[in-house]
């Protein structure tokens, strides 16, 4: 028996894909299809599930609503496509900006004395040692009307004689996108770092002999070979800040209502699990959409697995 | 990266992660070196009586789900001390969210703290056991006022815990005009500036209110009218918060709002200028109380910890730390006689010693059946707008 296993290839691969196989669908697809199954089913009035098969809560989280002004049989109500897209524009705007701070750390970090170099990665990764939750709520510390920022910016104005009056900051949109950023910035830096750290130096003493400047250089050599890890890095945010509500509860004050803040909300407050369950999984399929279509215009980004 | 470096960075990682480990095991070692002496002393130096009445206990842990900052720290530190009983404590913000969590099953927790609205529902759906009231002496603790309500007739189900308002605070310094009503939070000065407990039942029943309706109907049309008024009302609220709304009042990020009892007066303990206003309309008046789960798997030591936690020489620590209104006799009692500064605060406050005719004017939320999902959709819609 053993003898025959250590002969046969492809049962050593599927014995040593059991473990992960069996835990993916446990834990994966067994909720998943629960979901499913639940999305279709109506809530009673005290919140439990009467399984059945109904569209309602995909048909109300599109808009089409049957409580209407008198006259009309149905009508559009943009509530929860608004929240959708509120949390697709944060996503991108987060990304976006998360793209434009790593990617100037990354390089530096590339560029440094292979010494310094592991106390820089070293000093990126000591955040994510404090809980995600705590880090949140530091940020509140910073934002209040009678925080850091607002009594530093105090100074600096009581010193130049300009009134000033604290800045709104905390609990506002704004407050949400800083906190997002930040949480998520480390996830970029790592990816695009280990895709900078691999391009070989002789490529750009080749650009420098075929007569590039500096600027040419980096358009034509290095933007494209670290963009795997540009990729990496977008797909490693981009899916989190769209299911995150943590951030935008503390930072938003509750106020800031993101596609995730509405499906944690569904189960525990309004006590509507199918609804939840429907919105759960329409956020599944958009995230899944958009990655599609970003991965075949970029590819898959390796770099995800060395990160 | 190559492998060298890649090794050293791990090699720092786990010298690190382990170093922070050895702080985390240092300090469990010290607490069961002092279980070992005797002497029961909570790690705050508090002496912890000793059980009034002793309850005979199997179990070596008991689960309880409470609400946030909602006991003191001695209080079970004690009951462990005493009774050599592991609490585990999970937290929760809302009454909706409890209910969510022990509805959906295999929670595992003995006790919950559920307020007044919220135990009809809970009985019906028989996630609740009758409690035994031959287990509870501490019982002979409670002022009759609090006892027998039309949410428990009997007291079937529950004990109380600590009973309160919801109603206007507002920082008479940063407000030149304070609120009187409910209706006077519409105010367009007022926007931007407000802090309110996320509170589904709260929120909509002071909404309807100003309409004049009842606060527990169930006419749709009405809910229509209170969803349409409230939508005005949700953009000028800065911050949602019923873990601790007293922050950010404190902190100055808002300067008035709705909030219950013991966040109104631990915050003008820090400043005084916050005062607390029963609105014309009428406050909306709340107990919380202890009940037990069906399926509790330590019901010997939730008795027991009922029994300790509520004797008047360990719940009068409530009045130190969560002073809401306090519906155990014997604590109040026992603080008379030996904490006088606490029982004077408590008597001459008008927040936790509420005046006859607040009471008399308050509205109580109550279980509203088959109209709870109007409310739900009311409280998703006009937050997600």
């Amino acid at each position: 028996m053993l003898q025959r296993l250590r002969e046969n290839k492809s049962a050593q691969g599927t014995l040593l894909a059991l473990p992960t196989t069996v835990w993916l669908f446990v834990l994966l697809i067994i909720p998943l299809i629960l979901t499913l199954v639940v999305s279709f089913g109506k809530r009673s009035p005290d919140g439990n599930v009467i399984y059945s098969f109904t569209l309602d809560n995909y048909v109300r989280l599109f808009g089409y609503s049957t409580d209407c002004p008198e006259g009309q049989a149905s009508c559009f109500d943009p509530l929860y496509v608004n929240i959708l897209g509120r949390s697709l524009s944060l996503a991108f705007n987060t990304t976006f900006f998360v793209i434009s701070l790593a990617y100037p750390l990354a390089y530096f970090i590339a560029r440094a004395h292979p010494k310094q170099r592991n106390m820089y990665l070293f000093m990126v990764l000591i955040p994510l040692w404090t809980n995600f939750v705590i880090r949140v709520y530091a940020w509140m510390m910073l934002l209040r009307k009678e925080g850091a920022i607002n009594i530093i910016l105090g100074w600096i104005m009581n010193a130049l004689n300009i009134p000033f009056t604290p800045l709104e900051m905390l609990y506002t949109p704004g407050a949400v996108l800083v906190g997002m950023i930040y949480e998520f910035l480390p996830f970029m830096i790592l990816p695009i770092y280990t895709s900078l750290e691999k391009i070989d130096t002789s490529l750009y003493e080749a650009a420098a002999d075929l007569g590039a400047n500096s600027i040419k250089t980096f358009l034509r050599v290095t933007l494209p070979l670290s963009m795997p890890g540009v990729v990496a890095g977008t797909i490693l945010v981009f899916i989190p800040v769209m299911g995150t509500f943590i951030v935008s509860d503390i930072l938003g004050g509750r106020q800031v209502i993101l596609v995730g803040n509405l499906i944690q909300r569904q189960f525990l407050d309004a006590r509507d699990p199918t609804f939840g369950s429907a919105a759960s999984l329409i956020l599944m399929v958009l995230t899944l959409i958009v990655t599609y279509f970003y991965t075949r215009k970029f590819g898959f980004g390796e770099e995800i697995v060395v990160a | 990266m190559n492998k060298k470096n890649l090794f050293t960075l791990l090699t720092l990682l786990v010298i690190a992660s382990m170093a922070l480990a050895a702080c985390g095991g240092g300090g469990s070692a010290a607490t069961t070196e002092s279980e070992a002496d005797g002497p029961k002393v909570t790690s705050t130096g508090f002496a912890c009586p000793a059980a009034e009445f002793p309850m005979e206990v199997t179990s070596t842990e008991v689960n309880i789900f409470v609400w946030t900052e909602y006991i003191p720290v001695e209080m079970l530190e004690c009951f462990e001390l005493v009774y050599g009983v592991k609490v585990n404590r999970d937290e929760y913000s809302s009454n909706e969210e409890m209910y969510a969590k022990v509805s959906a099953g295999g929670s595992n927790y003995d006790l919950v703290q559920p307020t007044d609205y919220i135990i009809a529902l809970m009985a019906r759906q028989e996630l609740l056991q009758e409690l035994d009231h031959a287990k509870l002496p501490v019982l002979k603790n409670f002022d009759a006022n609090y006892l027998d309500f039309e949410f428990d007739p009997g007291n079937k189900y529950t004990i109380p815990y600590q009973a309160g308002t919801d109603a206007i605070v507002v920082n008479t310094d940063a407000v030149e005009n304070a609120p009187a009503s409910w209706e006077d939070l519409w105010k367009p000065e007022y926007a931007g500036n407000m802090v309110f407990l996320d509170d589904s039942r709260a929120t909509i029943g002071l909404t309807l209110l100003t309409l004049g309706y009842d606060v527990n109907t169930t006419d749709p049309a009405q809910l229509d009218e209170a969803k349409t008024k409230l939508a005005q009302l949700v953009p000028g609220i800065k911050l949602f918060d019923s873990d601790s709304p007293k922050t950010a009042l404190i902190a100055g990020d808002v300067d008035l709002g709705m909030t219950w009892t013991a966040e109104a007066l631990l915050a003008q303990q820090e400043n005084p200028a916050i005062q607390y206003v029963y609105p014309t309309e009428g406050a909306i008046l709340w107990q919380d109380n202890w009940a037990m789960l069906k399926d509790a798997p330590h019901a010997d030591a939730a008795y027991a910890l009922l029994n300790y936690t509520m004797q008047g020489d360990v719940f009068w620590l409530m009045l130190r730390d969560f002073p809401y209104t306090n519906p155990n006799q014997a604590a109040l009692d026992y603080a008379k006689t030996n904490q006088t500064e606490l029982y004077d605060a408590y008597m001459a406050s008008p927040i936790t010693n509420v005046p006859a005719d607040a009471i008399k004017n308050g509205h109580r939320i109550a279980d509203v059946g088959e109209a709870t999902p109007l409310y739900d959709d009311i409280w998703v819609e006009v937050k997600g707008q």
